[in-house]
């Protein structure tokens, strides 16, 4: 390599190398403190046990707190915690028939209760069946909890945001002088070696983009001077309750005995037994509590991988047995006279045979339960426990693979084992777990031909709204509803994705190809966003500014600005870009995001 | 093989044994001590509120006698039964202990009981706090008893239990009572399952 390109490549490392030595550097100073425990005592604070678990882990919010606000729940007799026999696994929610004045319950203790509530049927629910079924709400959920905690350890002054203002600006300051290094750096490399696209600004801007966003990136919550005293404070609490070896051992329903000090206890880390039963996190998909029927009772559910007939559809099995049943017959009918030329080698001739034979009898053999399949199809009822993607199709190098069937658990009350069913995809977004759903299918494949929402599940009421994330900013409340754009597109849309900086990406129902894009940005992104996209035909009316160009739409109310770009099969819908707007100006100009 | 080889390999595995057996005798001396300490530090929390509880009595007798100073029978019973505990504080049998502080938690309940019958007394500020400081009080006991008893159990158990009471006994480990309830605090306890 020319000495030149190595100096410039040299000068462009260390200044990259610089910003990062900065970053660690910053990560280093603004670790999390580790308080040295108060002398061992019995005496608990203010504090909530969700503050507690925060505060105790190095500012780092575990699963424990939620399973202490729980056992906080039901030491103040919001709920009951029962055990019917010696296992503690078979412990019960109940709630109570007059529950205790809800004013004074903080944000994140009133979304653990409304959990619970949401889940009982006839006002009980195992606690084992607290878990989730659906990884993305469950995520949702654990974020929404984690910044209302968050929310008020600092409100309390016992925390505090890693990387403050300070911290960022001089990053940010810092990466842009990083940038300009190898801008510079590049743009040098492009003048000496002639190159006509000089890449130098272009790489400074990458540069900048890519540290700056590292810089943006929260590295969560350190510790105030406050923070350290009551987090000493109660790792006193913590040796405390850990000199007591039984306390560990305690089941959730102690807590009657207990009250405060097994949530506290689980807050701190000092409860085994009652830890290991409680969670509120993911659920065992092969082991799901379904309350269909009237009752709670556990249903053991197999997700077939290697079975080749699973979740085909009649003219692909047709297609295979078919084909296998044509190659047995070819063997049978061509091979033995093919090979008569090696008669000494009586071996692979028999093998041969065979191999005819088993491909012609499983031809037939498929051939056969294809048809019966058909004619043997039923109608099911019952809960919907599990929906998970199964099989996937891949749309080229550049694009994510899209699920073409899913797993599609149900329940219906006749039996406590059952096999899941294979949904096409396009129909996965009409149901939800929890839901009574009734379904037609052919046994043997385990197709599901037709889908019937019978009732909503109670997990519909209990699910997130992609808010609460403290780390990207929540989709606007007043982007286009999927019925909107269906209606604007003319075709079936799948609900919308939440994209980065606040936005959603609409898919058809069908294929799942990209459609439409909308982005809201406020602030300089907004400003920028709108200096782009504000060309084209004026759209008088929308909002405080609209325009249309091409496939791509702008609408400025306030601050904010939403870009509305056709993708794909869409793009010939522009006309109804401003409709779309329009609808979107109207509840900007309504109300709050 | 030789005499001498055998007697080394029997003689290098008693050793062998006798490191064992120390080893796990340190260790089990050691968690008899740290469960003893528990049981101690258990007992000094209990103690810390018991003697909350004597100071705060005085002023309620005083307030009370400003109201119902007739009453004289309850109140001479309730500074008997706080002296009797205050005596039997300084007795190391936890029983004798326990049994007197009942008896204060039951007079000082027949207090309470007796001011029911006079709304001005109820009605004044310095009674409630200090109604309400025994009872932030006595909640304290509940719970430092339940720590005690609970110390106290897994401490008998490594001292009765095969192998540890060989150590226990060396060591003079004794089993510790228990502090029991009240007779009130004793009632059948309704489960619902």
């Amino acid at each position: 390599m020319d000495g030149r390109a190595l100096l410039d490549l040299a000068v462009g490392g260390i200044a990259v190398g610089g910003w990062f030595l900065a970053y660690l550097l910053a990560r280093v100073v603004t670790r999390p403190a580790s308080p040295r425990p108060e002398p061992a005592t019995p005496d608990l604070g203010p504090e909530s046990p969700a503050v507690v678990s925060l505060v105790v882990n190095r500012w780092a919010l575990t699963e424990d707190a939620a399973e202490s606000t729980l056992l906080d729940l039901a030491a103040r007799r919001f709920i009951e915690l029962r055990q019917p026999g010696a296992e503690p696994a078979q412990t019960t929610v109940h709630l109570p028939p007059a529950a205790p004045d809800e004013s004074g319950l903080r944000p994140y203790e009133r979304h653990v209760l409304s959990r619970v509530r949401g889940l009982t049927v006839g006002g009980v629910v195992p606690l084992s069946a607290l878990t989730f079924r659906d990884q993305a709400q469950a995520k949702r959920w654990e974020k929404r909890l984690r910044a209302e905690v968050v929310a008020e350890a600092r409100a309390a002054g016992l925390s505090q945001r890693r990387f403050g203002p300070a911290v960022i600006g001089t990053l940010v300051t810092l990466a842009a002088l990083a940038s300009v290094v190898t801008g510079t750096a590049a743009f040098h490399y492009g003048v000496w070696s002639g190159s006509e696209d000089n890449a130098g600004v272009a790489t400074g801007i990458f540069t900048f983009m890519v540290l700056a966003a590292i810089a943006g990136i929260s590295p969560g919550e350190r510790d105030t001077p406050l923070g350290r005293q009551v987090a000493a404070r109660w790792l006193g609490v913590r040796d405390w309750l850990h000199g007591h070896e039984q306390f560990a051992e305690l089941p959730p329903a102690s807590v009657v005995v207990w009250d405060r000090y097994l949530a506290y206890g689980a807050a701190v880390g000092a409860t085994h037994l009652a830890s290991t039963i409680l969670d509120l996190g993911m659920g065992n998909r092969e082991l799901v509590w379904s309350s269909y029927g009237g009752t709670w009772h556990r249903v053991r559910v197999r997700y077939p991988r290697l079975w080749s007939r699973y979740g085909r559809t009649t003219s692909k099995l047709l297609w295979r047995a078919l084909l296998a049943a044509a190659a047995g017959l070819a063997l049978l009918a061509f091979a033995p006279r093919g090979l008569d030329s090696l008669p000494e080698i009586d071996l692979l001739d028999d093998a041969v045979l065979a191999v005819g034979v088993l491909l012609l009898l499983t031809g037939t053999y498929k051939l056969a339960r294809t048809i019966i399949d058909l004619a043997t199809e039923r109608t099911i009822t019952g809960e919907v426990l599990w929906l998970e993607v199964w099989d996937t199709a891949s749309q080229g190098e550049d694009r994510p693979s899209r699920p073409v069937t899913h797993y599609l658990a149900v329940d219906d009350g006749t039996d406590d084992r059952t096999t899941a069913w294979a949904l096409p995809s396009e129909w996965e977004s009409r149901c939800h777990d929890g839901d009574t759903v009734t379904i037609r299918v052919r046994p043997w494949s385990r197709r599901v031909v037709e889908l019937t929402i019978v009732g909503h599940g109670r997990s519909r009421d209990l699910a997130e709204a992609p808010t609460g994330d403290i780390a990207a900013p929540a989709t606007p409340r007043f982007l286009p509803t999927t019925d909107e754009v269906a209606r604007a597109l003319g075709r079936p849309i799948r609900d919308g994705d939440r994209v980065p900086l606040g936005g959603a990406l609409y898919l058809s129902a069908d294929r799942g190809k990209a459609l439409l894009l909308v982005q809201a940005l406020g602030g300089t992104p907004g400003r920028w966003a709108w200096r782009a996209n504000s060309r084209g035909q004026a759209l008088p009316g929308i909002g405080d500014g609209a325009f249309a160009s091409g496939d791509r739409a702008a609408l400025r109310v306030g601050e904010t600005t939403v870009v509305f770009t056709l993708m794909g099969e869409a793009r010939d819908r522009q006309a109804y870009l401003p409709w779309l707007a329009a609808q979107c100006a109207t509840r900007m100009a309504s109300g709050p995001s | 093989m030789s005499g001498g080889v055998v007697l080394g390999v029997v003689g290098g595995l008693l050793c062998l044994l006798a490191v064992i057996v120390i080893g796990w005798a340190l260790v089990a001396y050691n968690r008899l001590i740290r469960q003893r300490n528990q049981v101690q530090a258990s007992w000094a929390q209990i103690d810390v509120q018991l003697k909350r509880r004597y100071d705060l009595i005085p002023n309620l007798v005083e307030t009370v006698k400003g109201y119902a100073a007739h009453e004289r029978g309850t109140l001479d019973a309730v500074v008997a039964a706080r002296n009797s505990a205050i005596a039997a504080s300084s007795d190391p049998r936890v029983g004798d202990r326990a049994a007197a502080e009942n008896m204060l938690t039951q007079t000082l309940g027949r207090l309470f009981a007796l001011a029911e019958a006079y709304p001005d007394l109820k009605a004044n500020q310095n009674f409630a706090a200090l109604q309400s400081e025994l009872a932030n009080t006595e909640d304290k006991i509940a719970y430092a008893r339940q720590f005690y008893n609970s110390a106290v159990q897994t401490y008998n158990t490594s001292v009765q239990s095969l192998p540890t009471n060989v150590v226990a006994g060396i060591g003079g480990f004794r089993a510790q009572d228990f502090f029991e309830a009240g007779g009130g605090e004793r009632g059948p306890v309704q489960v619902r399952f």
